[in-house]
This record gives structure tokens, sequence and C-alpha cells, in this order.
């Protein structure tokens, strides 16, 4: 059987290409790291894949708010191909820095895929400052989005400085309604973190930490799945690995680790 | 045309900047603002338009969700206002990127001199605010004056007057480039051009340069490019290359050692050959796995079948302490274009730091250039920001407090790399360059940063140091570069790589050409950031970002399209030739034309008076000091001190989890908030091999003596490794030497034979360890003249020397990484074992510190029997036995206790009469002594009988167990003497700094 193709942007100050790529491959696809400026160039075209993946990073140096020039150099040249990729039911993933770029070319929250504006903006931490740390996050049951499928409360590490989620009352409102909020921060028990630090770690609105277009196809979040695909990404996975083994269990033969979880689903789409 | 745009939050929006800026007023200063806003300024100095820069305005610089803009002031209340922008030719990168949207957005190409510039507008609010109080949230919270410029407007001049113009901070030197002839005819006469020139020459290589101009074949070659007295480039290009930070002259010094005590007298000569070299070379003779070591910019080692990693560690000191922010940005952006710049290149894949400054609340009468706690706020940002955006992972970092800092403080920087052993069927470690290559320099441009920064760091810090050597680093363009220059190396591009670093072009050109035998250099055609530059200024800028590289004539097309698809700047600046000459051009001219060995020519060894005499004979003593009866308190104070709380929040600012290799993380525990012993990466994301890392620094030991400090570091450095999980046949070392003048001046450095004898010491026993321990140093580099000049309370300056410090790295290799092993206590039921013997050895501790003691009696290395430990540790740990594994280090027993019970979030019932010990020593002694080799390990019940058989009683004893709640207890006879809950000890570990994001 055919792979299923997947292209991961590359260049710019983008830095997690290698491990979305390799979490892609893990998933079964096929990923190619991709240089931006070869898609503006032409010497790759985004219709020969099935799967997008914005990465994260610091693209343009995060200058002029993150992931703002990646947008704006995407939708000069190549704005339309990413649209027909989005209704050709293909998927289009952005993390991190991939999240804050797709708010900007305005696939997200992408009520309707033809106009691409920019409704919604993540920003500032509220503390001000980048952080790095394990957060709970709830995925929204009843949501039409490809990727969380399955999920309910489970961990990722975050790893940002601009990831709250802001956006005026209406648009809030629609994303709600329309079970876009698809991944929110949560208690460890996963009950609403009610904007509490550091369970919500950047003061996100609604601790919305994940947005999915209308199709379901197009999936943001600030969280990063690339780095929870093996175990000992995890930072208690010693006491877990002793705790199975009490039980002659092995903690590297016991499952899939969530982050993984959210590529599978992407390529399992096209089986 | 000149465009002026604001932006601004909304003002329903919270301002997180402007809140910064309120708490900091408050907290720092004690000055209550009621509201701060922050307004974002751009210069556009572009040849577009109205409409497409409103255009732009709109698109590109402001957020409609978020912000709102205006091309005039936007109208925000203020009572006074503070506009800071860049000093002119400061990198600014939000400026060199809104260029390249703008002309992207656009399809223009733009002139060279035009640009943007940005700046910020903060809009305060308060009660009995002054231009003075403003004046210092200025200087003090907003800017620094090296690299930016400020004015502050109060409500009722703006009212009046309205805001005065913005200054286009563009550079113009409106100078044409000349070179000099530098005429002298006498030595005085050119040590007196060295002072006025700043080259900083040491007056003994005086005569050998004079010799060498006035050398009749040397005269005669030179006559041939109409070249008689040397030119100010040439001898910039001496200065650069004799400097102590590129010759590490100290290192290569003679040093006459006495003991004044015993009388024992002897001669090193060359510390560098004889401490560093030779263990190095014959250990690299003994282990297969040390690949390349002592010549390139980084060492290498073998990570597994098929790559290597390389390793080097730096430090940035100068820079950070005048402009933390850029200095410590610049230092770790630097030191990532050393692995860079290794073999013919390797990825990035670690960082880490270790930051060495006065006490955040330190209230001296001394005054610093920077108080420590902006000064770490700063340097904290920088490697923040140099690293994050660098895309590579921070997964270790030490910070260390003491006030002697104030004079300079230490910033280490530490990178490491992964390289395939081969590139195209050759070895990846090796590289050389060859006539007819071309040089091409790849990155950042040219401008006046830097200049004299190798130099103002081989002088001690004085009122007098020029600021123009700060800089500011851009990760975003080196890491553009980095990406290019890896996807070069796979398709077998080049033949060599460097960086450009301290001395710039004079530097990396002038030791690459040395490899062909010379060189000619077209120096007209470096790209410059603006006009002006004289040649010299060119040759030995150290603008960053910049990196050099020999290519063949055939592959240079390919190599400048991949260049320019990854939109780097790559110029072809000359040629490597066998001339065995350093052939500089200025268009048609020739402005250099000196042997290109010329640096390594007869020039004098510098030599040093080394004179050791023992802590006892220098009037130290142990002190003297009864049981406490307070252990509850004193514990928790100890565990709340500033070198051993917290600094959560400073490891938090650094991703470490990116590249998604992360396995052990630099913080461990349920709350993840204990200090690891080491990090642990999986560098190959297809394989389960392991690389761990730490670091060691301990200069509280180096009052006593220098010897014992570094046995200790090593040890230490080596005994975290191991608790993780290292094979300790595979342990490599980078030593980073920090050291205060050491040359002896009765007057200016009266204790200079001292200082001298502490490094012949230390580097003694760091050559005697590794050989033992089997540690080859794959890398490390020297920073002398940590001291500083600082203001006294009474017009007076006061020299501030800081202690001896010894920054030592460590890495080591796991088969699987699945066997990490963690401090946390796993199990309630689980026996706890104090592997090592604990001694009377308190002198230099943690305790004592705490209570202003220092004593004599350091603790010794009994490197055969820690090493034997050792590797029975391992053994065990390779069967699965150990639950869990913490080394011993400062804070003693009691501290290690502590974190692995903070960590596993159990209790622990602790028998201080079973400890192990020399005499029966008080309990006082046994729990804060630092004596060196032991770990603290918790192993199941069904283990234990294996765990003792392998580890034998002579080093290993059962001192308690795991509790199943919360408490504490530390038992000596029947009287518990220690009984705290851990959510006490928590708390008090995390209180110091718990406020800090």
């Amino acid at each position: 059987m055919m792979k299923v193709k997947a292209l991961v942007l590359t260049g710019f100050g983008l830095n997690c290409d290698n491990e979305t790529a390799h979490a892609l491959t893990l998933a079964g696809a096929e990923a190619d790291k991709v240089h931006i400026n070869d898609l503006v160039n032409k010497n790759v075209l985004v219709k020969d894949y099935k799967i997008l993946a914005f990465g994260g990073g610091f693209s343009w140096g995060d200058e002029h708010g993150a992931g703002v020039l990646q947008a704006i150099r995407m939708k000069t040249h190549f704005g339309e191909d990413l649209q027909k990729f989005v209704e050709q039911d293909n998927l289009i993933i952005g993390i991190c820095n991939g999240f804050q770029t797709l708010v900007n070319i305005g696939l997200l929250p992408g009520f309707d895929t033809k106009s691409m504006e920019r409704k919604v903006a993540l920003i500032n931490n509220d503390h001000g400052n980048f952080i790095d740390d394990w957060i709970y996050l709830n995925a929204e049951k009843g949501s039409n989005c490809v990727f969380t499928k399955g999920l309910e409360t489970f961990e990722l590490p975050i790893r940002h400085g601009q990831g709250k989620l802001y956006t005026d009352d209406e648009t809030l409102k629609k994303i709600e309604e329309n079970n876009q909020a698809v991944l929110r921060y949560s208690s460890k028990e996963g009950k609403k973190a009610e904007n509490k630090f550091p369970e919500n770690p950047n003061g996100s609105l609604n601790d919305i930490a994940g947005l999915c277009d209308s199709t379901g196809r197009v999936f943001g979040l600030m969280p990063h799945p690339e780095a929870f695909v093996h175990w000992t990404h995890h930072p208690q996975w010693t006491v877990m690995k002793q705790k199975m083994k009490k039980n002659n269990q092995d903690l590297f033969d016991s499952g899939i680790p969530d982050g993984l979880k959210i590529f599978i689903n992407a390529v399992d789409y096209f089986s | 045309m000149i465009y002026r745009l604001e932006t601004a939050l909304k003002s329903s929006l919270k301002d997180p900047e402007g809140e910064n800026l309120r708490k900091k007023a408050k907290d720092y200063f004690n000055i209550e603002l009621e509201k701060v806003r922050t307004i974002n300024v751009l210069l556009f100095d572009l040849p577009i338009s109205e409409t497409e820069f409103e255009f732009v305005s709109k698109e590109i610089f402001s957020n409609p969700v978020t912000e709102i803009y205006s091309f005039s002031n936007i109208d925000e209340d203020f009572d006074f206002c503070i506009r800071v922008g860049f000093r002119p030719g400061v990198c600014d990168t939000a400026g060199n990127t809104a260029v390249e949207a703008i002309s992207d957005i656009l399809s223009k190409q733009f002139p060279k001199d035009s640009g943007v510039y940005t700046g910020k507008r903060y809009c305060i609010k308060g009660k009995d605010l002054s231009m003075e109080k403003m004046d210092l949230l200025a200087s003090e919270l907003l800017a620094n004056d090296t690299v930016q410029s400020w004015n502050i407007y109060s409500k009722d001049f703006v009212s009046k007057n309205g805001f005065p113009k913005d200054l286009i901070p563009k550079v113009i030197l409106n100078h044409e480039p000349e070179v000099l002839e530098i005429k002298f005819s006498s030595d005085e006469e050119l040590n007196k051009i060295s002072n006025e020139r700043n080259l900083a020459l040491n007056p003994n290589d005086v005569p050998v340069i004079r010799e060498y101009f006035f050398d009749e074949k040397v005269i005669l070659k030179r006559k041939e490019f109409n070249l008689s007295n040397p030119t100010d480039l040439e001898l910039e290009f001496i200065a650069q290359a004799r400097s102590d930070h590129c010759n590490h002259n100290t290192f290569q010094g003679k040093f006459y050692y006495k003991d004044k005590d015993t009388g024992e007298e002897f001669v090193i000569d060359n510390l560098f050959k004889t401490c560093i070299k030779e263990p190095t070379i014959k250990l690299k003779n003994e282990l297969d796995w040390v690949v390349s070591v002592l010549w390139d910019n980084a060492g290498s080692a073998v990570f597994d079948d098929t790559y290597n990693y390389t390793i080097t560690g730096e430090t940035h000191n100068s820079p950070s302490n005048m402009e933390a922010y850029g200095g410590s940005l610049t230092g770790i952006v630097g030191v990532y274009r050393d692995p860079l710049g290794t073999g013919l290149g390797s990825k990035l894949i670690m960082g880490s730091y270790g930051f060495c400054t006065g006490l955040r609340d330190y209230s001296g009468e001394l005054k610093p250039k920077l108080h420590p706690r902006r000064l770490l706020d700063g340097i904290i940002e920088g490697v923040k920001d140099g690293g994050n955006k660098s895309g590579v992972p921070t997964t270790f970092g030490q910070v260390y407090f003491d006030n002697r800092y104030i004079g300079k403080c230490l910033v280490y920087v530490t990178a490491l790399g992964l390289m395939p052993k081969e590139v195209n069927n050759k070895p990846c470690h090796e590289k050389e360059t060859s006539p007819g290559e071309l040089i091409v320099m790849c990155g950042g441009r040219v401008g006046k940063d830097g200049i004299h920064g190798v130099t103002a760091s081989s002088e001690t810090f004085s009122e007098n140091t020029p600021a123009g050597h700060v800089q500011i680093g851009d990760p975003y363009t080196q890491k553009k570069m980095h990406d290019f220059l890896l996807e070069a190396r796979d398709l077998g591009l080049m033949t060599f790589i460097t960086d450009n670093g301290g001395g710039g072009l004079s530097s990396s050109i002038g030791e690459s050409a040395r490899l062909s035998g010379g060189c000619v250099v077209n120096l007209e055609k470096v790209p410059l950031k603006y006009e002006g530059l004289d040649p010299w200024e060119i040759w030995i800028s150290e603008s960053q970002e910049r990196m050099t590289a020999a290519v063949t004539k055939e592959n240079i097309d390919k190599f400048l399209s991949l260049s320019a698809k990854h939109e780097v700047e790559s110029t072809v600046i000359g040629e490597y030739t066998d001339s065995g000459m350093l052939h500089v051009k200025w268009n048609e001219d020739t402005i250099a034309y000196v042997d290109i060995d010329l640096p390594e020519k007869g020039f004098p060894q510098w030599i040093f008076e080394a004179e050791w005499s023992s802590p006892k004979s220098r009037g130290m003593i142990e002190p003297v000091i009864t049981s406490p009866k307070d252990y509850n308190s004193l514990c928790l104070k100890l565990i709340s001190s500033p070198n051993m709380s917290s600094k959560k929040w400073i490891t938090r600012q650094y991703d470490h989890e990116v590249q998604g290799t992360s396995v052990i993380k630099p913080l461990t525990g349920v709350n993840r908030n204990v200090p690891s012993d080491a990090s642990v990466i999986r560098p190959n994301l297809e394989s389960e091999k392991g690389l761990l890392f730490t670091q060691t620094i301990n200069p509280g030991f180096s009052d006593i003596d220098t010897d014992n400090m570094t046995r200790l570091v090593v040890d230490e450095a080596f005994r975290r490794l191991v608790v993780t999980g290292a094979d300790p046949e595979k342990i490599g070392g980078v030593d980073n030497f920090c050291w205060p003048a050491i040359t002896y001046d009765e007057k200016t450095n009266p204790d200079g034979k001292l200082k001298a004898a502490k490094l012949v010491r230390s580097c003694l026993a760091l050559k005697d360890i590794c050989l033992e321990y089997k540690v080859p140093l794959l890398s490390g580099k020297d920073s002398m003249y940590v001291d500083g000049h600082l203001k006294g309370p009474y017009g007076e300056t006061r020299k501030v020397s800081a202690p001896e410090s010894l920054q030592f790295s460590a890495t080591g290799i796991m088969d699987d990484c699945k066997k990490a092993v963690t401090s946390g206590f796993k199990f309630s039921g689980d026996r706890i074992y104090l592997l090592g013997k604990t001694l009377d050895e308190l002198g230099g501790s943690e305790f004592y510190s705490l209570l202003n003691e220092k004593g004599v009696n350091i603790p010794k290395v009994d490197q055969k029997t820690n090493l034997e430990i050792y590797k029975k540790y391992f053994n065990a740990n390779q069967k699965d036995l150990v639950n869990s594994g913490k080394s011993l280090g400062k804070g003693g027993l009691f501290t290690a206790l502590a974190f692995s019970s903070i960590a596993g979030g159990f209790g622990a019932e602790i028998y201080l009469d079973k400890v192990l010990n020399d005499k029966s020593l008080e309990d006082f002694k046994i729990l804060f002594s630092e004596s060196s080799g032991r770990i603290l390990v918790s192993v199941s019940n069904e283990n234990i009988e294996e765990f003792e058989n392998l580890m034998g009683s002579s080093s290993c004893c059962h001192i308690g167990f795991v509790r199943e709640d919360k408490n504490f207890i530390v038992n000596s006879g029947s009287d518990k003497i220690i009984n705290l809950s851990v959510d006490d000890l928590e708390s008090a570990f995390e209180k110091r700094f718990g406020e800090l994001v």
C-alpha cells in the first residue's frame, strides 16, 4: 500500500521539523521536510501531499508577532494552494509556531475556508515569559476534529511565550458553539483549568489550547504532540516504568504515547 | 521617505510587558506605578509609496484582533512617557525582518542604506513620579546605555510642545576608508602605539614584531607590494592572534612554583601542554571512542556506529558584565557556531549554561556596573532568546552566587553537536584548506560591532574599557545559516568550515590559511552593514552570525545557489594559496603582506611566579562548633539558601525539549522542581542510545585549596553521570577555567603569586584525576582576568577578584536510555542506602557558608575507592536493581535526602548511627559533610540481597527506608533530631525565588 505523504515545513527559524517528521513517520506516513522557499519557488507543490505540518519554532525570529511573517510569506506566494488543499479533503496540523501561523493566515478558526480572515490571535502569555512545562489537556467531545479522535484527558509539553488565545466575544462564542475549541487546558482530573496558572499556563480565553476549523481537517494547538511520541519523553517515565515493573508489565510495551495518537489519527484518516 | 507607525495592544487587553515594568519598579525600587502601557514604534526609511506603507502597516505590522495602529502618536494617557530606541549600528532583528517582509510582499528590492528601525514608548501613570524616578526606571529596567538611548517626556512638556521628532538611528560614518602606515623606530614607540590604538600588545612581544619588520628579507619581500612599515591592519592581525583570548598565553606560560611551607620548588613549562594536552593525547591513544581533540573548534567523540558527538564550552564574561542581555545572547549564539564549525560541521543538539553573579539582594557599598539582580535578569533573558530561537534544547544549567562576582560575572555557555562519521565517504571530523579553494564568508554582514572584543577581554575591566565591543547576537540569522551549512555539508560542497568569533576574519582566515599555507583576500568584497569602515576594522570586526568556508571552484555555484535558497548571504572574498603569506588587498592595493605563520614565530613565553602556602599557614582554621539543637530550622534554612534553593524560574524559561530528544530533563520529581544530577538526550531519534550531560562548579572550595576543588568538581561530574546511568568507561570532560589575574604586581596584584599557585595546583590535580578516571578533555577554554575595579562610597575604586572558578562539563553514553535513573524515591518501604564514606570534611561546605565560616577540612577525593564504587553502581543499575540514585554534593547527606524525598513525594526514616564514617562523627557532621564519592540509593526489598552482595559492605550502608507518608525523620540514637514534612522542605526549597516566572 502507498504510504500517506506528509510535508513538514522547514527554514526561516523553524526548529521542530525533524521530530515532527519523525512522529509522522512513526504514525505510518512518508514525511518530507521541505524548505518554505521550495514551495515559494514551486519546486515542491502542496497538492502532491495529503498532510501538511506547520511545525514549531521561531519563524522569522517571532518578530512582529509569532507566526505573522510566515503567514504573510505563505499567503503572498501560495495562499490559494492552501485553500484548495483544505477543500480537497486533506489535513493540516499547526503546532505552536505553526498554530500561530495558521491563525494569522486565517485558516483557523476558518468558519469559511474562502475568506481566510484573521479572527483569532495568539499573544504574550499573561505572566509575560516563555515557559517549558507539561500540562493536562481535555479533548472536546462531539467535535469533528480528525486529529483528536479518541483522546480524553492527556498530557503534553508546552514551550511558548505567545500562547494566549485571544479573540472577540462573538468569535469565541461561535468557536465554542461549533465545537471548534477541541483542546482545553485542564486539571489532572480533567476538570476545567478555569484560567488559573499553572493549569492554564498562558491565560488563554476559556482555557483554549487548540482549535480546529469547521471541517475538522485543519487543526492547530500550542502544546507539542511530537514531543510525546516515546515513553521517555514523559517527565515521570522513570516512575511509571518502575510501577509497571512491580505489576510485571513493561512501560515500553504498554500502548501508544498520547502525542503519537494525534499523528496516527491523521494518517488513519486516509485509510 | 520616512514613515512612522505606532502599534499597541487594544486597551481591553492586558499588557504583560507594561505589567512587568510596573512590578519591577515596585519590587526593585519601591516606585509605585498605577499603569504602564507599551507602544511599539516603527520608523521606515524605505523608498515606498504612501499607499504601500499603509498596506504593509495593516497587513504586516498590526493585528486586527488585538492591536490598534496609528500613523501619528497613539492616544494613550500618561504622566511620563519614556521613549527607548537602539543606538546606531546595534543589531535590530525586528527592523531587519521588517525589511525582508516588506520586500517580499511588495516584490521590491531596496537600496542598501534603507532600513526599518524599531523602538518603544512606555506610557506611565502614577502619583509622585519625577524625572529622576523615570530616569532610574529607564536606565535600570528598560534600557542599557551601551546599546540603547532613551528620552523622557512629561505630560506638561508634551501638551505644550508635542513629541520631538524621532531620530533615525542610522549609521552614517562619512568616512573615506583608509589604511595607515604605522611608523616606529623603537620598542618604546610601538608600545605607545599599542596603548593608543588599544592593541593590548604584550610588551614582551614587541621586540619580536619590531625584528620581523626590520628584517632585511622581509623588507625586500614587502617592497614588491609597495609596503615598508607595518600597516594598521597588519598590527591588528598580530595583536588579535597574540591576544590571551586566542593564544592562551597564560596557560602556555612558564610557571616557577614554590611551596613556602615545604620549600619544594619546581618549574612547569607550559601548563596547557603538561596538564591538558599530554594526558588527553595519552587517553586518546588508549580509548577508541575519542575521535578528535585539541585542535578544532570543538572536540569529538564516538556516539554510535553512525555518529560522533562534538562538544565545547566557552565563557562570555566581559561583554555580559557590561550588557547582560546582549553579552550572554552573543555568548550562547557564539558557542553554537563552534560545533557548527567543527570538522565539516555538526548539527547542534544541546546547550547548557553556568551563571556566577553576586547575590540578587546584594546591598554592599561597592557599585558594580549592573546590580547583580539586573545583571542576572539580563543574562537569563539573553541565553533564553539565544538558545530557544536557535532551536537547541537547553538541557542543563547551574547558577552560583557569591558577592565576589560583582567585579566580573561569569557566563559559561556549552554546546554539543552531532555529526555523521562520514559524509560522501570522507571522515566528517577532518577538514583542510588547499591552494585554489575559495574563501567564502557566510551569514551576517560586517559592521563596527565588537571591534577589540578579544583584546578587551584580555584586560581587567576598568572605568575606561571601551563599551564599543558589546553587541547583540541574532539567532534567527544564525539558524538559517545553520540549516544551510548542514545541507551544504551533506552535499559535499565544502572542504573546510570555521566560525567567525573572537578576532573575526583575522582569526578565521589567519588560522584556516595556515593549513593551505597562505591566502589572498579581497577585503573590499566583504559585505558591510554600512559604508565607511576602515579595512582594519572589517578585518577584525566581530559582527556575529558569520562563518568562513572553503569551497572549490567547481562547487561554488551550487554552494551559492543553495545559500540563496536559504536566504543566507554568502560572498567569495578571496582564495587560499600556498605562498606562505597572508596577502590582503583592498581593491588593487596590497594592505597586508606578512608570513602566515608570523603569530607562531618566536614570541617569548609568558613567565609567572607561583607561591603556595597552605590554608593553615595563611591563617585559616577549622571553626569551633558544637552540635546544633534545632535541626529543623537549620535544615529549612539551609535548603532555602541562595545556592541551594530552587532555580525553577530560570530552568523553565529555557526550551529543553525541542528536537524531541528529551529523556531526563533538567528538573525531575512529582512536581518537576528538583534539579537532576544529569540530563539525558536521545539525539538519534531512530535509536535508544542516550547522551548524558552534567556540569559542576564549586568555587567555595578554592579559598582553601584548588587542588581539592578541582578533584571535587571532576569527581562530582563523573559521579552524577554514573548515577544517572552512564557507562563509567566512556566519560569525557570539558574544562572551563575562569581565574583572576595571576601576574604578580606589588601594587596592583599583591596576591598574584598565590593565585598563580592555585592555577598550577588546579591544573596538576586536573591532570591526575583525568588520568585516573580516564576522562579525556574533549575541549576546554580559559578566561583570565575575572577582576573588576568598582567605585566605592568615597570616590575611591576597589579591586574585587572573583574566586578561582572551574566549571567542569562531562558527557557520557548509555546504550539503552531506558535504564536512566532519577533521584526521586519510587516506593514506600524501599531501603535507602548510602554508598561511600562520610568523613569530617566540612571545609568549604554549604553548612559552613550558612554560618559564615570557611574551615580547612576540605574533602579529599579518594580516587581509587570512588571509582570502584561507581563501577559497582553501574553494574547494579545494569541489573535493574536501583530504584533511585542521587549524587551527594552541596549540602551533603541532608540535601540529597531532602531532594530524593521531594522528588519522590515520599518521606524517609533515617538512622544516622548506620552511616559509615571514620570516627564517631557528630550528627551535624554526618548530615552536612561534603565528602566525595557518595551516592544515595533506594532499592526494592526483593533486590536488596543482590544489591548488597554486589556492592560489598566496605562502601555501602543501609541507613533507612522510604516512608509511606510525607514525614521526613532523621534519628540519632533514640532521638528524632529532624522531624519535618516533605511539604515543609519543598516550600522552603521553593520560597526564595518562588515569585519569579
